[in-house]
């Protein structure tokens, strides 16, 4: 597979030579392939936040490299700036960017700043909201009249508008009720399949990273824990526990199966994959 | 670039200064404001320096942060220096045009440089050794006799209490938005003055909006916790003097006398 986002050895170190000195990510070296939907999963100050601020050049490595198609994104200013729109970043709580008067002059920021035409930027708007579930009616609403959810992917769609090669969204379904969540994870499992954009989250959820993520890495204390596919994670289940990392319930569950005896495999992630299992076990009375 | 703004600039360390009462150096620091405007001649100066260089030593501030407090009043004591410098009347030394340097001004310039990096220096001691709250604290306790003349002092110090309290909330706030607005492309950095004052809207108005929201939500928050205002309320860490600060006290008040003894009797 392609090669589109590298990061090399990378570190990053919060107010260095003060008391305050932390070491938000330590030698983390990781490479997304082009086409990707890549969970990035750890506790609260793991440093995944920090990580994903570094993939669109907000944050300068203290040491280390990002390179995006091969260049790194600190080589000249124009290729920084264009760090940027070819890769999206969405922040935590995206709604509270939101600052114009209408949907469509928010969501216009971004292609506007790219110095696009108009006509092009009014497609990218249209297509950007249509993306993410809202219609035509929605343009010329104010964005402070909306609800939370629709907030949230309002500012959603003003990234996207940037049409970017790698979208990155961190935790984009904090703080939503789980109707909302359905619908983010669903507009963003879509909008993979429809463009074939590489898209990175960052997640407390090992359910949402399970059912949505073909590659998962796990972050602990600054550095990269685990990384690969949901199969190769969930099975290592035990290790994660020990490291204080959620499962899925499901898991967790066969966990419990094979301690009372149930010879299984435990790396199922999904309900659906977990009734296969349990009825292949049913049907032929043997491990599978 | 944000976060070089050092209002609430505590620098936490263990030291005897900082384990001080908050009361006890606000009043300190003020007295040796006073002193610092009292004191005449070389020797006076001299102790005052010193007296400053002692307390960074016992605070253990590195003498580097000190230096970084004086970098924003560069400018205004070199304007200082050349005012005092070119317009002190007295024995001419040289001229040019309307411009005459006389001995006299070359001392005053001195004597006033001196004069306001040593006030720098000493205020920044206390806000780095003293945290915004307590230093709030103390001045609501010490200014709580004006609660007779109906000065609402208590109400002053939550408010100030409370924006010392969001400062870095806002600014964190502020980091948070202006990378939001990066992400899609703002540039802050760039363009003549308008422009870059324009670039800042799509910051402050999520700002503001945030901000009301926050001081919403602050003003449920009390009212929940039955706040009614300062009558009758009591404090969660007592302000109280203790052995130290009495030795502070002796100690400083040995020290106003040197300096003006040394101002009196050294010329």
């Amino acid at each position: 597979m392609e090669e589109i986002l590298k990061i090399e050895n990378l570190t990053y170190v919060y107010s260095p030579g003060t008391p305050f000195e932390k070491k938000a990510v330590d030698d983390v070296s990781l490479t997304v392939h082009k086409g990707e939907f890549l969970a990035v999963i750890g506790h609260t100050g793991s440093g995944k936040s920090t990580l994903i601020q570094h993939l669109n050049a907000l944050l300068k490595p203290t040491s280390g490299r990002v390179l995006l198609h091969g260049r790194d994104l600190w080589e000249s200013k124009e290729v920084t700036r264009d760090a940027r729109f070819r890769v999206g970043l969405v922040f935590q709580y995206p709604e509270h960017q939101l600052f114009e008067e209408t949907v469509e002059a928010d969501v216009s920021f971004g292609p506007k700043n790219m110095g696009l035409p108009p006509e092009e930027i009014h497609r990218r708007v249209v297509e950007s909201l249509a993306a993410c579930g809202m219609g035509e009616d929605m343009l010329k609403k104010s964005p402070f009249d909306l609800s939370g959810g629709q907030k949230r992917r309002v500012a959603m769609a003003g990234v996207l508008a940037m049409e970017p090669e790698v979208l990155v969204l961190d935790e984009p379904a904090a703080g939503l009720d789980p109707r909302g969540r359905e619908e983010i994870f669903q507009f963003l499992s879509q909008y993979h399949k429809q463009h074939g954009t590489t898209i990175l989250f960052v997640t407390h959820s090992m359910e949402d990273a399970a059912r949505l993520a073909s590659r998962i890495v796990v972050m602990k204390d600054s550095r990269v824990f685990l990384d690969g596919t949901p199969q190769t994670i969930f099975s290592k289940a035990q290790q994660l526990l020990e490291a204080g990392l959620d499962v899925p319930q499901i898991t967790r569950v066969f966990l419990r199966l094979k301690e009372k005896g149930l010879d299984i495999d435990t790396g199922v992630y999904t309900v659906e994959q977990a009734k296969e299992v349990l009825l292949r076990y049913k049907r032929e009375g043997k491990p599978c | 670039m944000l976060k070089d703004i050092t209002i609430g600039q505590y620098f936490p360390v263990e030291s005897p200064v900082h384990h001080l009462d908050s009361r006890t150096k606000l009043i300190l620091s003020f007295a040796f404001i006073i002193f610092l405007f009292l004191a005449q001649g070389v020797a006076a100066y001299v102790l005052c320096a010193a007296g400053i260089a002692a307390v960074t030593l016992v605070s253990r501030i590195p003498f580097k942060m000190l230096l970084k407090s004086l970098k924003p009043i560069a400018f205004l004591a070199a304007f200082t220096a050349l005012l005092n410098l070119l317009y002190t009347p007295g024995d001419v030394l040289w001229q040019w045009w309307i411009f005459k340097i006389t001995s006299q001004g070359i001392e005053r310039s001195i004597y006033m440089v001196v004069r306001i990096v040593m006030l720098i220096a000493s205020t920044s001691l206390l806000t780095y050794t003293t945290s915004p709250v307590a230093l709030t604290d103390a001045i609501e306790t010490l200014f709580r006799p004006l609660n007779k003349i109906h000065l609402p002092v208590h109400e002053f110090a939550m408010m100030m209490t409370i924006a010392l309290r969001f400062i870095p909330t806002l600014i964190e706030e502020t980091e948070k938005i202006m990378n939001a607005q990066k992400a899609r492309g703002a540039d802050f950095e760039s363009g003549n003055l308008l422009n870059r004052a324009k670039a800042l809207v799509p910051v402050l108005v999520p700002l503001f909006v945030s901000a009301f929201r926050r001081a919403d939500e602050l003003s449920i928050a009390m009212e929940c916790r039955l706040y009614r205002g300062g009558e009758g309320r009591t404090r969660l860490k007592q302000l109280k003097m203790g052995k130290n600060d009495g030795v502070a006290f002796a100690i400083s008040i040995l020290f106003f006398a040197c300096v003006m003894i040394a101002t009196r009797i050294l010329p």
